[in-house]
């Protein structure tokens, strides 16, 4: 579904963050991005997703190369929908209006149907529609997010860290809802996070990075009780393969 | 002192343009552009380069819709590589580098500009003046009519979740280097029409007329009217208007040096940017809030 080779990448002119970076996500599956602060996750997010042009490598989507392809056209072309870390809505508008945003990517006869499909299998939003996106929580807002996403009926969705700043409490409801959206919606998600042990509690499979480089790439359950990802999160580092 | 009223009313009705093409930049858009005066330049400086070729007010303004649309895309082309604020400062040089070449060359009358220009309407004496002021206040509700239509459109929503999280736009499959060529196309359209109008207006077009301490009288308009308001910054445009043209009566009224008119003017811009910014940011008539269509 979705495949990174030997990626290579970063900002302006300066030196690369991501070091030949190669993954791959498939249909109904959940694959989380972990490592520490400054190893290059979101960067690779960013430029699977288009925000950043890669500077050596391919991102294939269905087989075909879609790394000089930017983040609009991906989102109307090629059925991607992203999330970001943070301002991931419209604080001005309410909720009713942040849905319709997304559905208004699909064909108009479409969009009543799909905002009333989504409502009804997140009842929690549908209570909320008259409020301002500004007044939601900060799970509420991930979770709005998350469903403005899914309006236009994309195949992958990826994720910049969805529990940032969030509590334990809220972040249990945003990872139950994104394994709730890869059930529901067939998806292939693929997921940037700091909290690595509630990610690997949802994701199938994951890939550590270290200094832009993938440093470890196994099943998440594995990765649970594997010694080096607890020294990594619970103490002391791991170098990159 | 009815001419002086319908002088300053005509002049009123062409800032009203010009505060509405920078409101679909600043106010919809969020681009930040200092150098709004230069759109309009390429508006007047058409105008006259037409008159001095000879060619027909229509021909005139062709060529001042084709100037300030290149140099609007420019602008767009800039905010590629450039942040907002790094892109405000670059259009206000950009401004400033129209303006001392103006001033330099030959071919654009230098410090001396250009004048003689076909006086609108003027073969309707007595009457000419209040047909003019009945050109540029139509003029001015077409302007208000188009930027209402397109703020409320779906190409507005998206001017405007530009401005609110650009990054989270391109999320949504919004194009904003497109919206921020198409909206500096349609701004500078506005300005040079409004240049045109202007030109035709005092028949005299020269570099004095492109200093930036126009743009931001401009900018006032907008600020103390409302920002992302069409109908507020046009109340922005005639009040300030009115205020700068009433500066000299004051002066006479408090027995005031001369001296002081042009730096009354200029506190009075520089003063009602700062008042409405820190007591009421959101102008006269604030912004309707919502997702429109």
């Amino acid at each position: 579904m979705i495949e990174a080779k030997e990626l290579r990448a970063g900002y302006g002119d300066g030196a690369d963050i991501l070091h030949g970076v190669s993954l791959n996500a498939h249909a109904r599956e959940i694959v989380t991005i972990l490592g520490p602060n400054g190893c290059g996750k979101s960067t690779l997010l960013k430029t699977i997703a288009g925000y950043v042009i890669p500077r050596a490598g391919q991102v294939l989507i269905d087989g075909m190369d879609a790394g000089h392809i930017p983040i609009q056209r991906k989102v109307r072309h090629n059925r991607v929908g992203y999330v970001p870390q943070t301002d991931n809505v419209f604080g001005t508008l309410t909720v009713a209006e942040n849905l319709r945003l997304g559905a208004a990517l699909l064909p108009r006869a479409e969009r009543t149907a799909r905002f009333e499909e989504l409502l009804a299998a997140y009842p929690a939003l549908a209570g909320k529609l008259n409020r301002k996106a500004s007044a939601l929580s900060g799970g509420e807002r991930q979770v709005l997010s998350l469903v403005r996403a899914l309006m236009p009926r994309p195949q992958i969705l990826l994720l910049d860290e969805p529990s940032a700043g969030l509590s334990p409490l809220m972040m249990h409801e945003v990872f139950d809802a994104i394994a709730e959206v890869r059930d529901k919606h067939d998806l292939c998600i693929l997921m940037v996070e700091q909290n690595a042990f509630e990610a690997l509690g949802v994701a199938d499979r994951a890939y550590v990075l270290a200094l832009g480089k993938v440093a470890l790439t196994a099943p998440a359950k594995d990765l649970l009780k594997d010694p080096a990802m607890r020294q990594l999160y619970l103490g002391g580092e791991i170098e990159a393969a | 002192m009815s001419d002086f009223l319908i002088h300053v009313a005509s002049i009123a009705c062409i800032y009203g343009m010009l505060a509405l093409s920078l409101n679909l930049q600043m106010g919809f858009t969020g681009l930040v552009n200092f150098g709004l005066i230069a759109l309009f330049g390429c508006g007047i400086y058409g105008a006259a380069l037409a008159h001095v070729m000879g060619w027909p007010l229509i021909a005139g303004l062709a060529a001042a819709l084709v100037m300030a649309g290149l140099l609007g895309l420019f602008f767009a082309r800039l905010g590629r590589r450039l942040s907002s604020d790094y892109w405000g400062i670059a259009t206000l040089s950009i401004a400033e580098v129209i303006r001392i070449t103006v001033m330099n060359e030959s071919w654009t009358g230098g410090a001396q500009g250009i004048s003689g220009l076909t006086l609108l309407f003027g073969d309707l004496r007595p009457w000419d003046g209040l047909a003019r002021l009945g050109l540029f206040a139509l003029a001015l509700f077409a302007t208000y009519l188009l930027c209402e239509k397109l703020v409320r459109s779906r190409f507005g929503l998206a001017m405007k979740l530009m401005r609110e999280e650009p990054q989270l736009a391109r999320a949504l499959g919004h194009d904003i280097n497109g919206i921020r060529a198409r909206v500096m196309l349609i701004s500078a359209a506005i300005a040079a029409v409004a240049g045109v109008l202007y030109a035709h207006y005092l028949t005299f077009v020269g570099p004095d007329q492109l200093v930036s301490a126009d743009t931001f009288l401009i900018w006032s308009m907008v600020i103390v009217g409302g920002i992302a308001n069409n109908r507020g910054v046009v109340v922005g445009a005639v009040l300030m208007q009115f205020a700068m043209a009433f500066v000299p009566f004051a002066k006479d009224l408090l027995g005031l040096p001369t001296d002081f008119v042009a730096a009354a003017r200029l506190i009075l811009v520089g003063g009602g940017i700062l008042l409405f910014l820190l007591l009421k940011p959101q102008g006269l008539l604030p912004e309707r809030v919502g997702a429109g269509k």
